[in-house]
């Protein structure tokens, strides 16, 4: 009886809304990769919705599968899963396929995954797990080892390099931090030096195009007064934080935090600009000026942005964008996909996905504020993140404000990888919430 | 019972807390800020400048063509003498949608005939394009200045065709030079997946083997591009194209002398094998022949399935380059590791004889020498160098050195190491022991083992240009500096020199110049008193060098033929070159390393050419040896 009573339970708190709108994106998804492989003469030449359709169903099933069993269960394997994801990125980054020059996919034959696709979802529950049973710890040790569990795939998946996939890991770790109850200081100090190392990285490419030369750019470029730069900065910061333990004031807290920020990004960035080429960086600050390299990645920019002008009120028609047709718009299945949604049906059609999207972020935010479990709370903060920030760059990217990072769009973009994460995670934030009212 | 979130509960019924909450709300006003925020935008885009991109859309949009950079040409050491150059070539396009519908059949017969194609052949290279596109296609590359003339002479009735110039790869100096060079080819999907952050597009031209795939960034150069608008259809609208210039491929000169290198090609004559000439001193190598060879310009010019199949299946390999990417036993030329490890580990006094009787008992088998009964006699260590006596070897190998000390000295001379050739896929060769032999077959290293490697036989794997260097450690007293074909990298357009290739130490070892020096008077003795006296006899230069003959299985009456050796034996280190010849044992047995090698020091030294250099040696009538010589 109370069995039964259980699984009656569980289909009362089915949640019907998220599931609506997770087969619409995924419907949407497909009837858009199917257009974006029909050529000018209206010809399809790609069967890579027919793929996506097989991804989409057996996504469904890991969904299910993965909202049956109690998520709590998980807690005892996951350090060593994580471990196993952290064996698996290094054995990608040696032996690993190319795909678009980064190593970053495993495969037999022509079946292949990404496993920093996938790690997404072992990251945050690793995060989770670690801050939920870390509570008792000082703050700083628990940001310390947070910082460990972020810097070991991320540095993997740079590595390979995959600078987009990478990128997401971050936004995750701030947020999650953010709920753990870390304090603010720990999480604006990472901000910004992700912010800095990123600016660091950008300028001198950005005052390069722009043919601008100013002392920052000097400090940038010359290695040697970089290095200077460093090392005086870092001496301050250790001098700040000497003063710190000797006279305990405010003034020197704040002036070996802030030196410090700022040798660390200028180091970080150092190693950026090693690993990173030139036109990778570009395409990191192109959608500021396309102009800048109209020929080289900003004309990604410039196509999309057409396409999605180019819709208007009621779009052009299903099947009827001619940007994507006649092949100007790059990665129109994968990336780009919005682009070609935007073309063919229009602001209202985009704005029933953005609703879509919406209200997926929605149901996640009431569920989190329904929960008692705290594992399970810090799991749907990270979900949450990972599904709004793929969201923002995405769609940003494909409308010209955010930077080209090669993040796919969740749901709708064409990818098993992809789709199979965000069904994962879809299936894991319904277990979580079958069991919400649980300690 | 309900009970409502007010904000003095520390904890209500879904176990939100104040905080908690506050968070959340933090989060809500994000997602609602940026969502506002994207819909705004999208609004703006779409409605509100809606008509002005779709007026981009439907009327102009951009088109991209790439303009390619010229590849860097590659010259031998003088650079004089142009070795891969790009000569001027046409490609003949044609955009469907220019010609009228009715016209089209017509037209495509006639420029089929202008360009002696099918036209069979151009509709297949139309497939998969609309039927009115106005994308230009390819129908053919390399069209000669003539045919575009025709062409031109006629255009009026030729709508929709146009030409364009697209220079293609000519080798100028084929043969064995190929092995050296490579060849280029179209980038194929494998190879761009790999260098898709190289700046690499799905049209590059990228070299595939030689030279030309090592040094493919440099040579490859910047491609530039031109950006024009066109209305939906690819039509042009007439507006300056927006153009990046491209930037030039660099220059290559090589080491290689040319005249050598021909020198080199023809004392080695058509026999399968390879010859090596390098300058010790500093790696630069002079020559690198590899027999058979094959015409490069077959993959950029001709580009006959027929040709290219006939290579890939030719049992002789002639794509193989066997200098340094095949491996073979070293024979007899193991023995100069042999003799100096002898001397270093002062395992057995140089002087003291053993007897050779032509055999030697060795377990329950036994070992020939090659000459038959009554043997060499008593060898000491420079009459068993000189007369390449196995005996001699087998016993101190064996008796006195062991397979550790064997296998220690010769990976010290560089066996079974990477060769660090700037050339690609070039093989480390193998050097076994004992351990090695365990793990592999799950038998134990025996006495044979270390007989067969104190000879250069058994499992022991070299490239000719192993034992090139090999002889090079020998001449500088223990150093191998890295073998290098680039010389300079220079300004397509200036010519002047960017780069110059220094000299760089690949091995050293720490053995003492006497035993170096002891080492050099052995093998100058090797070819004054040694079995291969008559063809090493040379008035001109005084060479020092070792002889081998290598046991070749399922071959009975040939062996693979080695001759390693360097010259002037008295002249200054900067002058000395090292010849390697080997000559596989597939062909017919001729004993032809030595008689090569002599032909090519007489060459260089003497400034003759082939003909000359065989009639100084008297070399134009030889007797085929009947027999096995060593």
């Amino acid at each position: 009886m109370n069995i039964l009573r259980n699984k009656l339970q569980l289909l009362e708190r089915f949640d019907y809304l998220l599931l609506f709108c997770v087969t619409a994106l995924t419907t949407i998804g497909i009837f858009f990769i199917y257009s974006s492989g029909i050529n000018s003469n209206g010809v399809s030449v790609s069967g890579e919705y027919v793929k996506q359709i097989i991804f989409a169903s057996t996504g469904f099933i890991l969904m299910i599968s993965f909202a049956l069993f109690d998520y709590r269960k998980l807690k005892r394997f996951i350090p060593t899963i994580f471990g196993g994801y952290i064996v698996i990125l290094l054995y990608t980054l040696f032996f690993g396929k190319y795909v678009n020059g980064a190593r970053s996919w495993l495969g037999i034959g022509k079946l292949g995954v990404q496993p920093s696709e996938f790690g997404k979802i072992i990251y945050i529950l690793c995060l989770a797990w670690y801050l939920d049973r870390s509570t008792t710890v000082s703050a700083g040790v628990r940001y310390f080892y947070s910082a460990l569990i972020l810097g070991m795939p991320v540095l993997l998946i740079l590595a390979q390099p995959d600078m987009g996939t990478a990128s997401v890991y971050i936004p995750i770790f701030l947020t999650m931090l953010f709920v753990a109850d870390i304090p603010l200081k720990y999480i604006i100090v990472t901000l910004s030096i992700g912010v800095l190392s990123i600016l660091f990285t950008v300028l001198p490419v950005w005052y390069q195009s722009t043919e601008t030369t100013n002392f920052l750019f000097k400090i940038l470029t010359a290695s040697k007064l970089r290095f200077i730069v460093v090392i005086a900065s870092t001496m301050i910061a250790i001098i700040g934080f000497a003063g710190l333990i000797l006279y305990k004031l405010k003034i020197y807290s704040w002036l070996s935090g802030i030196f410090g920020v700022l040798s660390f990004s200028l180091l970080l960035s150092t190693l950026a600009q090693k690993v990173l080429k030139d036109y990778q960086i570009k395409r990191l600050i192109v959608f500021v000026n396309p102009d800048i390299d109209p020929l080289g990645s900003g004309w990604n920019i410039i196509q999309s942005k057409i396409a999605i002008g180019s819709g208007g009120i009621f779009g052009q028609g299903f099947l009827k964008g001619t940007q994507s047709h006649y092949q100007f718009l790059p990665q129109q299945s994968t990336d780009f996909i919005f682009g070609i949604l935007a073309e063919e049906i229009g602001f209202l059609g985009s704005l029933f996905v953005f609703l879509l999207f919406l209200t997926i972020f929605f149901r996640i935010l009431y569920l989190l504020r329904t929960i008692k479990n705290t594992f399970g709370y810090y799991i749907g903060v990270g979900i949450l993140t990972m599904f709004f920030f793929h969201f923002v760059v995405n769609v940003g990217m494909v409308m010209g404000i955010m930077p080209i990072t090669g993040i796919p769009l969740t749901f709708l973009s064409y990818g098993g990888s992809s789709l199979w994460t965000a069904m994962i995670s879809v299936g894991i934030l319904m277990n979580i919430n079958f069991r919400r009212l649980d300690f | 019972m309900q009970i409502t979130t007010n904000s003095f509960d520390f904890k209500n019924q879904y176990g939100s807390s104040n905080k908690k909450n506050r968070k959340l709300i933090l989060f809500l006003i994000i997602i609602c800020v940026t969502f506002i925020i994207y819909v705004l935008k999208l609004f703006s885009m779409q409605i509100l400048e809606g008509t002005s991109y779709k007026k981009k859309s439907r009327n102009i949009s951009s088109q991209l063509k790439s303009i390619p950079a010229q590849r860097g040409e590659i010259f031998d050491r003088d650079a004089q003498e142009p070795l891969a150059i790009n000569i001027d070539s046409f490609a003949v396009d044609i955009r469907p949608g220019e010609i009228e519908p009715l016209k089209r059949d017509t037209v495509i017969a006639k420029i089929a005939e202008y360009l002696s194609l099918t036209q069979e052949e151009i509709n297949k290279k139309l497939e998969g394009y609309a039927k009115a596109t106005f994308t230009p296609i390819e129908i053919k590359a390399n069209v000669s200045f003539g045919e575009i003339s025709n062409i031109a002479e006629n255009i009026t009735d030729l709508p929709g065709i146009s030409w364009r110039s697209k220079p293609i790869r000519n080798y100028r100096i084929t043969q064995s030079m190929s092995h050296i060079i490579g060849y280029v080819g179209d980038i194929t999907k494998e190879e761009l997946k790999v260098l898709y952050n190289k700046g690499y597009s799905n049209r590059s031209i990228i070299g595939k083997t030689g030279i030309e795939k090592q040094y493919d960034l440099l040579l490859q150069g910047k491609a530039g591009a031109e950006m024009r608008t066109v209305d939906v259809h690819g039509k042009f609208i007439l507006e300056a194209p927006k153009i990046t210039p491209p930037v030039s491929g660099k220059n290559l000169i090589l080491t290689i002398d040319n005249r050598i290198q021909t020198l080199a090609e023809k004392a080695l004559g058509e026999r399968v094998g390879a010859a090596i000439v390098l300058r010790p001193h500093n790696g630069e190598i002079l020559a690198m022949v590899s027999y058979p060879s094959f015409d490069p310009n077959i993959f950029t010019i001709d580009k006959t399935t027929e040709a290219i199949n006939a290579l890939n299946n030719d049992k002789n390999e002639p794509l193989l380059n066997r200098a340094i990417n095949a491996e073979y036993a070293p024979a007899s030329t193991f023995k100069v590791i042999m003799g100096t490890a002898i001397l270093a580990e002062q395992a057995f006094p140089p002087d003291k004889t053993i007897e050779c009787r032509g055999f030697v008992d060795y377990g329950d088998r036994v070992f020939h020498c090659h000459i038959g009964a009554p043997g060499h006699g008593p060898m000491d260590l420079q009459r068993g160098l000189a007369q390449s006596c196995n005996v001699y070897f087998w016993t101190v190998g064996t008796e006195y050195l062991g397979v550790d000390i064997i296998h220690s000295y010769a990976t010290e001379f560089g066996f079974g190491k990477s060769l660090g050739i700037d050339l690609p896929a070039s093989l480390k060769g193998f050097m076994p022991n004992a351990r090695w032999k365990e793990r592999k077959y799950h038998e134990k290293w025996l006495g044979g083992d270390t007989m067969n490697i104190s000879i250069g036989q058994g499992y022991t794997r070299v490239t000719p240009l192993h034992v090139a260097n090999m002889m090079a450690m020998v001449v500088n007293k223990g150093k191998i500096y890295k073998p290098h074909l680039l010389k300079e990298i220079r300004d397509p357009q200036s010519k002047t020199v960017i780069e110059t290739t220094q000299k760089e130490l690949l091995l050293s070892s720490n053995i003492e110049a006497e035993i170096w020096e002891t080492m050099q008077q052995n093998l100058r003795y090797t070819v004054t008193d040694g079995s291969a006296q008559f063809p090493l006899r040379n008035k001109v230069v005084k060479i020092a060098g070792k002889t081998g003959t290598g046991e070749v299985e399922n071959i009975n009456d040939s062996w693979h033929s080695w001759f390693v050796a360097y010259g002037p034996f008295d002249g200054a280190v900067e002058d000395m070159v090292v010849v390697c010849v080997l000559v596989e044992a597939t062909n017919t047995w001729e004993w032809w390393a030595p008689y090569a090698s002599n032909i090519i020091f007489q060459g260089i030294f003497a400034n003759q050419d082939y003909d000359e250099a065989v009639d100084a040696l008297g070399f134009k009538y030889l007797k085929k040896p009947r027999r096995r010589q060593e």
